[in-house]
């Protein structure tokens, strides 16, 4: 190999790169963007829910009315916000076209004689109505709703048993069983609330969603860009007749393949620690890798060159390269785990974040450095990712020697 | 004394998919001779250059270099000028004479040697140069490695006519420093200036060598009568002379011009043409070209 030549190309590629403004923004820019966007949405600390409530009642002189139960919705608040905005309805036909229409987010009906009911202590009921045509929207304003109504439930029980107490308190015999008020309120309480769970928060090693898009944002340099960089760089030689002049050369076709790669490796890498160095400075957050961690952005990228080689070399053409990078690139961001978590996958395309070489280094690469698990765990993954790895690479040089042999250099 | 071959073909044979591009070349380029390959587009010229500088496989045949079979290590005696820009258009002048020495590893003090001989701006970008200044950078990366053959492929094709003389001076130069130059042109006024002897290559076979002199006594005793002008019925001369029209200027090979010229220019007028010019000149190797082929080089 020549070394000097090897240099020169390396070189002759990152002078060429900073001079190139559509490479530069495809390669630092819109990654960064990715970040930027996902980072901003879904990264940092979002303000709670805040949901349209329709109210359907009607006026009634008792002790405690419907009236009174949107005036505590209303005035529920979490972090500083209202986590009920309450418009009320004239009747309930009204209030469901509103939901129909999507101006309000549920619909709250008391029936007539609701406070007649919670009053007198009868049970009384409450009709809400939810839309489910969106069903992650209907879940978020299902939870919170009920949630709230769920705690109404309980303080309302609550004070049913402290008024029973105190009829018991005062005509329980005493002395002529072995038992005291005091028992029997915790008796009580215990029947209205089995169970008592209270809320306690750990610092776990669970990703920020930060993090994740910093994984992400890798995975997008290997799906495109590096793709993009090998197989377009190359063909642009081919095309311009400059490759047929570095073979005539005393350097060699593999020479070039070599500096090329090499180039490539180094424009990806200066790529991912701008992206970490940024990450850090806009959100305060950022993944340092381990050496392990930076041997598996190695090996994928070198699978990510072979693959863009591949296929630039059978397709012997930059606007079909383009296209196919694209064709499969686009689908794999989402199914094989790049920028969506694996949880949220279909069943039937998991096995790309097992078995495809980009998404399972991507996915061994989370489980090192953002959960911390140990090597053991993820040597099965990384030893697969490096047999595909060296399976394509070898594909990758059978082409590219065939498209030389037909290029007769 | 016997003249030293720089390159020595025998028997050339070149293939692709079952078209002959070569049928069998032989040619000899004597060591410090400007030496002309000229015939039209497809004759062979550009496959025998890129087998010669290039590496492009040849089917059979023998190549040798100052005596020694083609291989790459005698390919480093030869300096190579294609037709289209090698230079990176990002890269300036001098990045780019930068990376070609380090492919050829050529001493890094020629670099600026080869801008200051063609005088190139060293920090204009490629692609802001005009076609005759890449056409200089293209033959300074050539000699980055002081090669002693300087293969030019179309040399002054698509430049004006002050770069092409620029360029010629500059090839007229080579030959005094030592160099041999093998040059692969249609323009016949090309080889004609420039070199010392010129085949003539015609669907794959080298058909004559020689000096333009020698190849111009090919025409015989003929004279050229050059009619410029609207001109009609040239059809009906093609039965009794030889002749080739280009950009309105018909060239008609004559034995005796005072005796043809009367009956030419009756025929033309009669069809309808509007004579503007007429010459009667010595034969060009274009003419020699019409004489071996029957047709023009274009």
């Amino acid at each position: 190999m020549k070394l000097r030549a090897v240099k020169g190309i390396i070189i002759k590629d990152l002078r060429e790169l900073r001079r190139e403004k559509m490479a530069l923004f495809w390669i630092f820019i819109f990654p960064l963007m990715w970040i930027t966007l996902f980072g901003t949405m879904w990264g940092g600390h979002n303000p709670p829910v805040s949901l349209d409530v329709g109210v359907v009642y009607t006026n009634e002189n008792s002790a405690f009315t419907a009236h009174n139960v949107t005036e505590i919705m209303g005035n529920v608040t979490l972090e500083g916000v209202h986590i009920f905005r309450i418009k009320k309805f004239a009747s309930e036909e009204s209030g469901i076209s509103a939901l129909k229409h999507g101006k309000i987010d549920s619909l709250v009906v008391f029936p007539p004689g609701f406070g007649r009911n919670v009053s007198t202590g009868r049970q009384a009921k409450i009709y809400v109505y939810f839309d489910r045509s969106d069903p992650q929207e209907y879940q978020i304003v299902r939870g919170t709703l009920m949630a709230f109504f769920s705690e109404m439930e309980k303080r309302m029980r609550e004070k049913k048993i402290e008024i029973q107490l105190e009829y018991i308190e005062k005509y329980m015999p005493t002395g002529e069983y072995n038992i005291t008020p005091e028992a029997v309120r915790e008796y009580l309480i215990a029947s209205a609330e089995p169970l008592r769970i209270e809320e306690k928060e750990v610092s776990g090693n669970a990703p920020t969603p930060i993090k994740f898009y910093i994984t992400s944002f890798i995975g997008i340099q290997f799906l495109f860009a590096t793709m993009l960089t090998i197989g377009s760089g190359t063909l642009e030689e081919i095309e311009k007749g400059t490759l047929r002049r570095i073979a005539a050369s005393p350097a060699t076709a593999w020479d070039f393949l070599a500096g090329k790669m090499l180039s490539t490796f180094f424009i990806i890498m200066v790529s991912i620690f701008v992206g970490l160095v940024y990450s850090r400075v806009v959100f305060g957050e950022t993944i340092v890798p381990s050496p392990l961690g930076w041997l598996i952005i190695f090996t994928a990228s070198v699978f990510s060159m072979s693959l863009g080689l591949a296929i630039a070399m059978a397709t012997r053409s930059i606007k079909s390269t383009t296209a196919v990078v694209n064709f499969i690139s686009m689908p794999l961001l989402f199914l094989a785990g790049i920028v969506i978590p694996e949880s949220i996958i279909p069943s039937w395309a998991r096995p790309l974040t097992e078995y495809f070489a980009l998404g399972r280094a991507l996915k061994d690469f989370r489980l090192l450095e953002i959960y911390h698990r140990p090597v053991r765990d993820i040597m099965p993954g990384l030893t697969l990712v490096g047999v595909e790895t060296a399976m394509m690479f070898l594909i990758a040089l059978f082409l590219y020697r065939w498209a030389m042999k037909r290029m007769e250099v | 004394m016997k003249a030293v071959r720089a390159i020595e073909i025998r028997g050339l044979k070149k293939s692709y998919n079952g078209f002959q591009a070569l049928k069998g070349v032989d040619l000899e380029v004597n060591e410090g001779e400007i030496f002309a390959l000229l015939g039209p587009n497809g004759a062979g010229k550009t496959t025998l250059i890129r087998i010669l500088a290039e590496g492009l496989g040849y089917d059979s045949g023998e190549i040798r270099i100052f005596g020694e079979k083609l291989s790459k290590k005698t390919a480093r005696f030869i300096g190579y000028v294609p037709q289209e820009s090698i230079a990176y258009d990002l890269l300036t002048v001098e990045e780019n004479l930068k990376f070609y020495a380090d492919l050829y590893d050529a001493p890094k003090e020629k670099i600026s040697q080869l801008i200051d001989y063609f005088d190139l701006p060293k920090k204009k970008k490629a692609k802001e140069l005009s076609g005759g200044l890449r056409r200089r950078l293209n033959l300074a990366i050539a000699l980055l490695y002081d090669p002693k053959i300087l293969i030019l492929d179309e040399p002054s094709a698509g430049l004006d006519v002050p770069s092409r003389r620029e360029l010629w001076e500059l090839i007229l130069g080579f030959r005094k420093e030592g160099k041999t130059v093998l040059i692969s042109t249609h323009y016949m006024e090309e080889a004609e200036a420039l070199a010392d002897r010129v085949a003539i290559m015609n669907e794959g076979s080298i058909i004559a060598t020689g000096t333009p002199e020698e190849l111009k006594s090919l025409v015989g005793e003929e004279s050229i009568i050059q009619i410029e002008g609207l001109l009609n019925g040239l059809e009906r001369l093609k039965d009794k002379f030889r002749l080739v029209e280009k950009d309105g200027v018909a060239r008609i090979h004559v034995r005796t011009p005072r005796e043809s010229l009367p009956e030419i220019v009756e025929t033309l007028v009669r069809a309808g043409s509007e004579i503007r010019v007429i010459k009667i000149e010595e034969p060009t190797l274009e003419d020699v070209f019409l004489k071996l082929t029957g047709r023009g080089l274009e």
